[in-house]
């Protein structure tokens, strides 16, 4: 049996990229990771006092976000593993593919100004992935 | 670059201007290293020190993630009563923790509040933004330019808060107001059905997490509080007082000193620090004057015309660059102006348009303050996209009637 993994923000437009990961998931009979990455480097554009860990805050929000997936997955009748990373969405999507044995990727296609990915940096990226973890990788 | 690496940059260059480039003409001899040292307002730097320390203690608690739960219970899945108690808290929180502090804390359970409910978090997030930098002009530790003016006119705590309270009280009902109506159409689409399983992840993330630290940390914030009202009274300045507070949270709770002091933001201090002695070699080099010659020129000699100017002026800088060496570097131009328009002589008129100006026109844009800059990139890191366009529909509306407030209020008073 494989496993898929999907990468999720949470949000509107994570929600597309859920959906097909979920179907994917279904289709196939393979189990199913969402991963959220709390990437807490936007405060580095910023000069003001930061005395809240803000790292925990992110884990807890994409706690949530995971939550949602899994239960979107739910419903669908997939049951879904979550897992949370710190980092960069790069660094940590090649490394939990290699960690968790992940045979399946599924990313979302760049969605407006406030995406992670530039549609060709995407097919970059993916190229990538696919040739460090050996999985397949879907582009929504 | 990261603002406190330009500061720094900023006030290396007046030192080697001064000492290398002064050499060989002595004109460039603008501000030496001790003369320097004397423009650094070493109470706000010691004020946000100690409310740092405070505050990195105060965060552990999970206070404010509870009392954001206890909203949601308390509205009963009404949307707008959430929105309303939502803005309340985050108003209330800035008044006595740092917007960006208070943010951070509180817009990641707003996220998942609003989620949960099913509405776009913007709808709650930008309102919590909003009130947060009304809330910040409430009292002398709420916000920078709060700090940095109410220091350099040696303003108590209590005296800050009297003179600000009408002003802030009208302008957050102003944001409630304008807020829920900006918004009507996405809380009236509110969900009534809330998901079980979302509402126990909520609760779980929403939990004090220390009692006693909250016990202790309550008491200590009390007592400084009251070092704060009462310090007026033996002229103790409010860095004395928050100093008093921080030290004896930890000389009571005993953290790890080391983590402590790393838990204290630095960059922020330094960037004060940095501001303070670029402003202060730009100040000596004559352009301060230059500028407050041509606001002088606007002004006349109408205090009520200056005073417009200052607020409005200081409103729109502050929407689209960072308050905190706008502020610094505008008090000399209000020093001059004060000095030098006869009605404005031993009125505090232009400086209090300078605070409620670089306070309240943070909310015009995105840009206009940490704490936005931080709200904006937490919704980015839940998926959810704050254009700028989106972000001003609000903040225009809301930075234009909180001015109007302010320059209504400072017209009448002065």
């Amino acid at each position: 049996m494989g496993k898929i993994l999907c990468a999720t923000r949470g949000g509107e437009d994570s929600q597309r990229t859920q959906r097909a990961a979920i179907a994917l998931a279904k289709e196939s009979g393979d189990a199913l990771v969402f991963l959220y990455v709390a990437d807490a480097s936007f405060l580095d554009r910023i000069a003001a006092a930061v005395v809240v860990d803000v790292e925990a805050e992110l884990e807890q929000m994409g706690r949530f976000q995971l939550a949602l997936a899994q239960e979107q997955a739910a419903e669908e009748g997939v049951e879904a593993e979550a897992v949370i990373r710190h980092g960069h969405l790069r660094t940590e999507l090649m490394a939990a593919a290699g960690e968790l044995g992940i045979t399946s990727i599924v990313l979302g296609r760049p969605q407006g100004r406030m995406a992670v990915f530039e549609e060709t940096d995407l097919e970059e990226f993916a190229a990538e992935l696919e040739a460090r973890t050996r999985a397949q990788v879907r582009i929504i | 670059m990261h603002e406190t690496a330009a500061a720094l940059l900023g006030a290396v260059a007046v030192w080697l201007v001064h000492y290398i480039g002064g050499t060989f003409f002595p004109s460039l001899q603008i501000i030496g290293f001790d003369e320097a040292m004397a423009f650094v307002d070493w109470n706000v730097v010691f004020l946000i020190l100690g409310m740092m320390i405070f505050m990195a203690m105060f965060s552990e608690t999970g206070i404010l993630h509870w009392l954001a739960f206890r909203a949601f219970r308390l509205a009963r899945g009404n949307a707008w009563l959430l929105g309303l108690i939502l803005i309340v808290l985050a108003g209330v929180t800035s008044s006595f923790l740092n917007n960006v502090t208070a943010l951070l804390l509180l817009v990641p359970l707003t996220i998942q509040i609003a989620e949960t409910v099913g509405i776009h978090p913007s709808a709650y997030v930008i309102p919590e933004v909003l009130a947060a930098n009304v809330g910040g002009a409430a009292t002398l530790i709420g916000d920078p330019p709060s700090t940095i003016v109410g220091s350099h006119l040696g303003l108590g705590f209590f005296e800050y808060a009297v003179e600000a309270a009408p002003v802030v009280v009208v302008s957050l009902l102003a944001v409630a107001g304008l807020s829920l109506w900006l918004n009507r159409r996405e809380l009236a689409g509110a969900k009534r059905r809330l998901s079980p399983a979302l509402v126990a992840q909520l609760e779980a993330g929403a939990r004090i997490s220390d009692v006693r630290l909250l016990r202790k940390a309550s008491i200590v914030g009390t007592v400084t509080l009251l070092l704060f009202f009462g310090g007026e009274l033996f002229r103790l300045p409010p860095s004395v007082a928050a100093m008093t507070g921080a030290t004896l949270l930890i000389a009571w709770v005993r953290p790890d000193m080391q983590r402590m002091m790393r838990e204290v933001d630095w960059t922020t201090l330094f960037f004060f620090i940095g501001i303070f002695v670029l402003v202060g070699g730009v100040e000596e080099a004559g352009v301060v004057d230059w500028l407050a010659q041509a606001v002088g020129r606007l002004a006349g000699s109408s205090l009520s015309l200056a005073t417009v100017l200052m607020v409005w002026l200081s409103g729109a800088v502050s929407g689209l660059v960072d308050n905190i060496p706008f502020t610094i570097a505008a008090l000399p131009i209000a020093d001059l102006l004060s000095a030098t328009i006869p009605a404005a002589k031993g009125s505090p008129a232009l400086y209090w348009a300078l605070i409620f100006g670089a306070d309240l026109g943070g909310n015009l844009t995105y840009l206009g303050g940490a704490g936005n800059i931080v709200a904006v990139g937490l919704l980015a890191q839940a998926g959810y996209r704050m254009t700028f366009g989106r972000f001003m529909r609000d903040g225009v509306v809301v930075a234009a009637a909180t001015l109007v407030v302010a320059t209504v209020w400072l017209l009448i008073r002065y």
